[in-house]
């Protein structure tokens, strides 16, 4: 059997998607994708005519405010807060990336100190020539 | 902003018709709208959109803002900031990414068991020890120049 094409071999996954041209959805020509596609254009050619009233306005305003832009903002700035909800999930989370650096950080960090103390005691350790303290 | 607290994003959509509202204030369709799910991590109802980079948006559509490839009022991605041209890019490779990572993978723990055992048991040519001349350098590692000097033969006849 010949191999198998490069396009079956081809699998999205979260780094990579799938192109289009082996996307079977862009060759599905239903009549109920063709009324999807046609709404979608519809609210992206309202949108683009209120941006182009502005834009193209005799008095523009200073600042055309995208409102896709507030909302993205304000959603992962001050809706979390509000939306949070204290699950197994997000305690388990919490508690993972909370607490578990500072105490990685305090173990390695003491077991480091004491294995240099203990080599100063038996005096394997190397003393440093300069010194900044007395 | 002016922005009425109805227009900004809110808690998770409960029943249809809050998802039909929080759908026509994100301008999206009803159907294309699609919340996270609710974890309580904190998304509230912003939309779940496809994780897609802006690189893979069309080059030579006529957008509002080029360098984003964004237009005004469409949806952002939670991660817009990250999927940015100058960041991330999820295009289509033209190798698939597990034959990609296959090979790489292969590779690097090759070298690493070749180097690991390289290190572990080091095989070079038989050596001895270093021969100077002039009696074993005696003028030069500060023997007096008025005695003379014990000779040192390296070979054995």
């Amino acid at each position: 059997a010949p191999p198998p094409s490069p396009a079956k071999l081809y699998r999205p996954n979260r780094y990579v998607s799938l192109p289009a041209e082996l996307d079977p959805d862009t060759f599905d020509l239903s009549p109920e994708k063709r009324r999807a596609e046609a709404e979608r254009l519809a609210i992206r050619s309202r949108l683009k005519r209120q941006y182009l009233l502005q834009l193209n306005s005799p008095s523009p305003p200073a600042v055309i405010e995208n409102p896709a832009l507030i909302r993205w903002a304000y959603a992962k700035s001050q809706n979390v807060y509000p939306t949070f909800r204290p699950t197994l999930k997000t305690s388990v989370l919490g508690a993972v990336y909370g607490l578990g650096p500072l105490l990685f950080w305090m173990f390695v960090l003491k077991a480091d100190r004491d294995r240099k103390e203990k080599q100063i005691q038996e005096g394997k350790r190397k003393q440093p020539s300069l010194s900044v303290f007395f | 902003s002016e922005m009425s607290q109805d227009m900004l994003p809110g808690p998770y959509p409960r029943t249809p018709e809050e998802r039909a509202a929080a759908a026509k204030k994100y301008n999206m369709r009803v159907e294309d709208y699609q919340p996270y799910p609710d974890d309580g991590l904190g998304y509230g109802d912003y939309p779940m959109l496809p994780n897609k980079s802006q690189y893979e948006r069309d080059p030579w559509y006529q957008w509002d803002q080029p360098d984003m490839r964004h237009n005004w009022g469409e949806p952002m991605h939670w991660d817009f900031d990250m999927y940015i041209r100058n960041r991330a890019d999820t295009s289509p490779t033209v190798v698939p990414w597990h034959i990609m990572s296959k090979h790489f993978f292969i590779f690097l723990s090759t070298m690493f068991i070749l180097f690991g055992l390289g290190a572990i048991y080091p095989s070079y040519r038989p050596v001895g020890p270093k021969q100077y001349p002039f009696n074993d350098l005696y003028l030069e590692k500060g023997g007096d120049p008025n005695k003379k000097p014990p000779t040192v033969i390296h070979y054995e006849i």
